[in-house]
């Protein structure tokens, strides 16, 4: 480890040193901040390789078999290339293997839910976060509660409840569960984000006349923007891949959001020959989401690794 | 004032939030309880059995089994995570070239739905369209071919190993903000005295993210104990029931065998289980405090 963050020794003249060490990564990329090449770091290349080409490889398969025929997948080699370019196996999975419809009951599911999950979070976390009041630390420790329980303790209840609400098997209900899924989170993250703001925010809006619901729609929430963007794109992406309880929630095939669509075709491509198309449809549910990741790497990374650490 | 008139507001505020956690989360929390108590029906009428539910899990072969392969796959997924989280985060702080790049790599999987890459895996598996046996076959090794998911003694291990190329990238991000962390004038200090590499590694890193280790070892079992998707879908518990979970477990009694207060029963003892568990961990990887 011998880069110059590391080894600078006292505080070194220059603008840079002044800056904060979690600052440091940014000014890591350029490349006069690099470590000299040593003989160890041909380990870490050749660690670090075989992780990028096993991940890299994997997709490249799945592309590279969603590109075959059902015959060319049984009668060649797994590696061979595919022989021509058919996205027709694409157009065949988004009509005939109801992939399409999938799609669109994931859109229609984790738009809903995420909207839902993180504007009553912002509403619940403003009072929260600025307004003291008693009994505030106990509505948030309830929310923070959402984090902690184990799924496997209330999926029995939830199914009943759900039954009795006449919500089983609809794409509302499953919106709605994963709206509350959502709102520990956010309402954690949101409180912490408000907490930030100056407190003189309300005293001078108040000044001006303001109300308060007024204050917090006009002045609190255009403040919040990086964090409701980060909330609302963890929110997303975990409403996107949810799986479980969509396979407990949700039996009719027509409002099957896409991992169980594609599970309910995994399943059928054991007994059937139509793997190909079962291979465009990962491609179909995989894309989107390593868009969204390739964009905002760093702001995925740091809300999934933040949301990953209930339970 | 302005306080007075805010207080107006915190009701209509916090209700609806509160209203969606009180029908989807905290009903079904306390009933849960509630439902472990009962018997069902297929019909849907239950009826109060108090606790022949815990009697008969303790000593329900299947819960066992259960039991002790969830045991196993976090033990077994445990050995494959951290040595290789551990390994990836050091080097990620490197300041190698191409870090960007890596860190995409690594992380990318994070992003994708468990059921894809079920599949995929499930698929990569497969003893003659996977890419495995065929691998293994080029390389000249085909006497280690075999039907991965297939064979009682591989497929634990087999699906752990997914389980864990799916979530690594959160664990390399957690040891490497950790990495970070290390006081560099302590690795210094090191490097002056004619320390190695490795030495820096096994000497003074290792043992100062000790504290960082215990939790994320206490968080993987809190985890993996409540592991479904992977076994689920690659699977299904079989062959044999080498691959039953309890989560799995629980799966069918509810919805196949329609035993819902038996499975309630079945998540509730798991949870303490994994309570006891984690904090004996716990205890176990606190040793008397480092000074630095």
């Amino acid at each position: 480890m011998s880069s110059s963050t590391e080894v600078r020794p006292a505080p070194a003249p220059g603008a840079a040193v002044a800056e904060p060490r979690r600052r440091g990564r940014g000014a890591r990329r350029q490349g006069s901040d690099r470590a000299p090449f040593r003989r160890y770091h041909l380990i870490i290349y050749l660690l670090l390789g075989a992780v990028a080409f096993s991940t890299a490889g994997a997709f490249a398969w799945v592309f590279n078999v969603s590109m075959k025929t059902n015959t060319e997948f049984i009668g060649t080699r797994p590696w061979s290339v595919a022989e021509g370019w058919r996205w027709e196996n694409y157009t065949d999975a988004w009509n005939s293997a109801n992939v399409g419809s999938f799609f669109g009951n994931s859109v229609i599911v984790s738009v809903t839910a995420t909207a839902l999950g993180v504007v009553l979070a912002a509403f619940a976390a403003y009072p929260l976060a600025r307004i003291p009041f008693r009994g505030s630390g106990l509505v948030l420790s309830v929310f923070l509660l959402g984090l902690m329980v184990p799924w496997m303790v209330t999926f029995i209840p939830l199914y009943v409840t759900m039954q009795d609400l006449g919500l089983l098997d609809s794409r509302l209900g499953l919106a709605l569960v994963y709206a509350t899924y959502n709102l520990p989170f956010n309402v954690f993250v949101l409180v912490g984000f408000m907490r930030t703001l100056p407190g003189e925010l309300e005293e001078a809006a108040a000044v001006d006349g303001a109300g308060p619901t007024r204050t917090f729609l006009r002045i609190i929430l255009p403040l919040m923007g990086p964090g409701v963007a980060s909330v609302s794109i963890i929110s997303f992406l975990q409403n996107w891949n949810e799986f479980f309880y969509a396979l407990v929630l949700i039996h009719s095939p027509e409002r099957m959001t896409l991992p169980l669509g594609l599970f309910q075709l995994g399943q059928a491509a054991d007994y059937g020959t139509n793997w190909v198309t079962l291979f465009a449809g990962m491609m179909i549910t995989v894309v989107p989401v390593l868009l969204v990741f390739a964009l905002l790497q760093n702001q995925v990374t740091k809300g999934l690794t933040a949301g990953a650490l209930k339970g | 004032m302005h306080r007075s008139a805010q207080r107006r507001i915190i009701i209509p505020f916090l209700l609806p939030a509160l209203l969606l956690l009180g029908v989807f989360f905290l009903y079904p929390l306390v009933r849960t309880v509630d439902i472990s108590f009962t018997e069902w029906t297929r019909t849907g009428s239950y009826s109060y059995v108090g606790v022949e539910n815990y009697t008969r899990v303790v000593d329900d072969p299947g819960y066992l089994n259960a039991l002790k392969n969830a045991f196993l796959f976090t033990l077994v997924g445990g050995c494959m995570l951290f040595p290789v989280a551990i390994a990836i985060a050091w080097a990620l702080n490197q300041r190698v070239h191409g870090e960007r790049f890596f860190r995409f790599v690594v992380f990318a999987p994070v992003v994708l739905s468990a059921a894809v890459v079920a599949l995929m895996w499930k698929f990569v598996y497969h003893p003659t369209l996977g890419l495995i046996n065929p691998a293994l076959e080029g390389l000249g090794l085909g006497a280690l071919a075999r039907t991965w998911l297939g064979d009682a003694s591989t497929a634990l291990p087999a699906v752990a190993f997914v389980t864990v190329w799916h979530g690594i990238g959160i664990w390399v991000v957690l040891l490497s903000a950790g990495f970070e962390r290390l006081p560099p004038d302590v690795l210094e200090a090191g490097r002056i005295d004619g320390a190695g590499e490795w030495r820096l590694f096994r000497s003074v890193m290792l043992p100062m993210l000790r504290d960082l280790f215990r939790i994320l070892v206490v968080l993987w079992i809190v985890q993996s104990m409540q592991a479904f998707a992977f076994v689920f879908i690659m699977t299904g518990g079989g062959p044999f029931g080498s691959t039953d979970i309890v989560g799995t477990l629980m799966y069918r009694v509810a919805f196949e065998r329609s035993e819902f207060g038996y499975a309630a029963a079945m998540g509730v003892v798991l949870v303490v289980i994994m309570l006891i568990v984690a904090q004996i961990v716990n205890k176990v990887m606190k040793r008397d405090e480092l000074q630095y």
